[in-house]
């Protein structure tokens, strides 16, 4: 039940944002199940105890869906990651940063203001992690194929 | 197709993906395919988020060199995908011209959401959001009347052609106040799990992903663009409901 509503919850958000990011199609149901399976991941790996490595873990995840996705339904990346990444951002990180420097209290403003940083550069490391190993792979596969292409050339 | 119709219907292409969101390396590939496709020495394609410029070489040696500034930007991932898969269509069938600017304009009228479905969006996305971070359902039903307003500010602003940092700062201004006010009213129960809520619509999500994959293809001055304007969407909703929370006195 601790997995199951919150998990709903970053579904329906998600598909909202579909319709604001104008997505239309099977893309729709298929980007926001990212976003869930984004959530589930940040949940499942509660046992860290650190929650920079669990949005570290459910970028990591939703960048590797999107791209598996992406060469499934022949649709750019972006598509996917862009919705699934919505539940991660620090929106209330920005909010409570700015009702500490309201409150005048300077120290916890600058604790909520380094974390919020912080969790925006865990989900920017977990999609770079992520893309970079996509683009090797991807030069890798082109490679492969030129040599093999090469090969069968010389044999002729 | 001569290279001056070429050039036209590469850079339009460039210009539609950029207008709608695409990141720049993806821009840039997709011009570059097109133009390779066809009887080209040499072609080169520089994109930042304002502008684009595209240069070719003919097999004649002729030149051309054609740049676009980009006035209006939005993010439009279906309009992404169509041309996305026009670019690839182009590589393989090689059009000619007409055809060409015929898919980009039937991309252009591709349906858009209406703004009731926008509206229903941001009620859906405001109380979900609002549950998500913790509030009771009093708090979700506050975040489900105030979302529609909030799109509702951002649409008449976006009709006067207002600055997008203005149209945040307004955005998070309304939906600090209105949650307040739902608060006093006692409708929701905490304002701040309620603001959070509908803020999550103007978080820059888009703008932090497109400006770390741009990061990682070694488009430095894009990704630097886009991450100033993250940082800067986020300070907007900071001081947005930061005046709207600084006003609460006034309301008890």
């Amino acid at each position: 039940m601790d997995f199951i509503l919150p998990c709903l919850y970053s579904f329906l958000a998600c598909l909202g944002f579909c319709i604001i990011f104008n997505i239309h199609g099977k893309i729709v149901f298929y980007a926001s199940f990212g976003g869930a399976l984004g959530w589930f991941v940040f949940l499942l790996l509660s046992f860290a105890h650190h929650d920079l490595v669990q949005y570290f873990g459910a970028m990591v995840v939703i960048t590797l869906y999107s791209e598996i996705m992406a060469r499934i339904h022949k649709a750019p990346a972006t598509l996917y990651l862009i919705t699934g990444l919505i539940p991660l951002v620090p929106g209330g990180g920005i909010y409570y940063t700015m009702e500490h420097f309201i409150e005048g209290d300077t120290s916890k403003f600058l604790s909520s203001f380094v974390h919020t940083f912080a969790i925006a550069g865990s989900l920017a490391f977990g999609i770079l992690v992520v893309s970079s190993l996509m683009r090797m792979y991807q030069q890798l596969m082109l490679k492969m194929k030129y040599n093999r292409a090469n090969s069968s050339k010389k044999r002729v | 197709m001569n290279v001056n119709q070429l050039l036209i219907a590469s850079t339009a292409v460039g210009q539609a993906l950029l207008e709608n969101g695409a990141e720049i390396y993806r821009v840039e590939e997709s011009v570059e395919r097109i133009v390779s496709a066809y009887d080209v020495v040499d072609v080169n394609v520089y994109a930042v988020p304002n502008t684009i410029i595209v240069s070719i070489t003919m097999s004649d040696n002729t030149c051309l060199t054609k740049t676009k500034r980009i006035r209006h930007r939005g993010t439009n991932l279906d309009r992404v995908q169509g041309l996305n898969d026009l670019s690839r269509r182009i590589v393989i069938h090689r059009p000619d011209f007409e055809m060409i600017m015929k898919e980009l304009e039937t991309i252009d009228k591709r349906p858009v959401y209406d703004l009731k479905t926008q509206l229903f969006a941001y009620a859906l996305t405001s109380s979900t959001f609002a549950l998500f971070f913790g509030g009771t359902l009093n708090d979700a039903l506050c975040a489900l009347l105030i979302g529609p307003v909030v799109r509702l500010v951002s649409f008449y602003l976006g009709l006067v052609k207002a600055n997008p940092f203005f149209v945040t700062i307004a955005c998070s201004l309304t939906a600090g106040i209105l949650g307040i006010i739902g608060t006093q009213f006692s409708i929701g129960n905490q304002f701040d799990k309620i603001i959070i809520g509908v803020v999550m619509n103007l978080v820059p999500g888009v703008a932090l992903t497109n400006s770390v994959r741009d990061l990682i293809a070694g488009d430095m001055i894009a990704g630097q663009a886009k991450l100033v304007e993250a940082i800067l969407t986020a300070t907007c909703i900071a001081v947005g409901t930061g005046t709207a929370v600084s006003l609460l006195p006034l309301f008890q």
